[in-house]
């Protein structure tokens, strides 16, 4: 069977952000790029299971993220390679992003359950509708939707966004304007 | 990053905190995607459309995978179908 070039092509417009994703849910570029690969290969061999004209890359996402879970079933006691993650996929790419920024966020991401991390990714980040999230996740619209939302608090928790309430210039502010009777 | 103080108390954040943690999110993950395509999803692509009808694609996989023998089909057949009702009128991502 001989694939179809507009088939091809829509894989391969799907491949950076599935490399994302992956990362994302692996924490490690080279399992990752495994992780498209195979995702691919079983894509390719499934081929005619897809359905022309609907979302070639939700089809993948949800090819993955299946991959994923199950070789996270038999990895399980494996300890999770975290570090060099993200970290390892930015050596290749220096720009000018606040490197501190970034791997304070990467290791925030690290621990959030998967669950969470995998439905703040696809709707934060991939552009998934919450609708299409689901569907990748094969479970209900308000299950995404909650852990969005948990993934959104707990972040900002591991991030300390609320750090500064007790030390920094906000409670400062905040002090001055309360002694200067307002409200 | 500050935040106003009732944020914790309610466990919701605020609109200005969502977006954010949604700007570092989108910069983080937007960063592996303009790596773009590695060139052995080009190559493998490639080399599977030019593969002659009829060759077996899952035990090709398993050989480029360098791991043991193929899986069990059903399993295969799990991980693809696994799929909900994607609405075909729904947007790509970007």
């Amino acid at each position: 069977m001989a694939m179809r070039t507009s088939v091809r092509d829509a894989m391969l417009a799907a491949v950076p952000s599935l490399r994302a994703f992956a990362i994302s849910l692996s924490g490690n570029v080279d399992r990752a790029d495994d992780l498209v690969q195979e995702t691919l290969l079983r894509a390719m061999a499934n081929i005619n299971s897809f359905q022309p004209g609907t979302n070639m890359s939700a089809w993948l996402f949800t090819i993955l993220r299946n991959l994923f879970r199950s070789e996270y079933r038999k990895r399980r006691r494996e300890v999770e390679d975290t570090d060099g993650g993200y970290a390892e996929s930015l050596k290749s790419h220096p720009e000018q992003h606040s490197r501190v920024e970034f791997e304070e966020f990467r290791t925030a991401l690290a621990k959030l359950p998967p669950d969470q991390r995998e439905a703040l990714i696809l709707v934060g980040a991939s552009g998934f509708s919450y609708e299409e999230a689901a569907a990748i996740c094969d479970c209900a619209v308000g299950t995404i939707k909650s852990r969005v939302n948990r993934a959104r608090t707990r972040l900002s928790e591991l991030l300390s966004i609320d750090g500064a309430d007790d030390f920094g210039p906000d409670h400062t502010t905040r002090a001055i304007l309360s002694a200067g009777g307002r409200g | 990053m500050q935040t106003d103080a009732s944020t914790r108390r309610t466990g919701r954040l605020s609109r200005e905190d969502q977006r954010r943690l949604g700007d570092i999110l989108q910069r983080v993950y937007d960063d592996v995607v303009k790596q773009g395509v590695p060139d052995r999803f080009r190559h493998l692509l490639e080399e599977l459309e030019n593969r002659p009808e009829g060759e077996q694609m899952r035990s090709r996989g398993s050989a480029l995978h360098g791991q043991g023998g193929p899986e069990g089909g059903s399993e295969s057949d799990q991980v693809v179908e696994a799929r909900g009702g994607i609405n075909p009128s729904n947007k790509a991502p970007h």
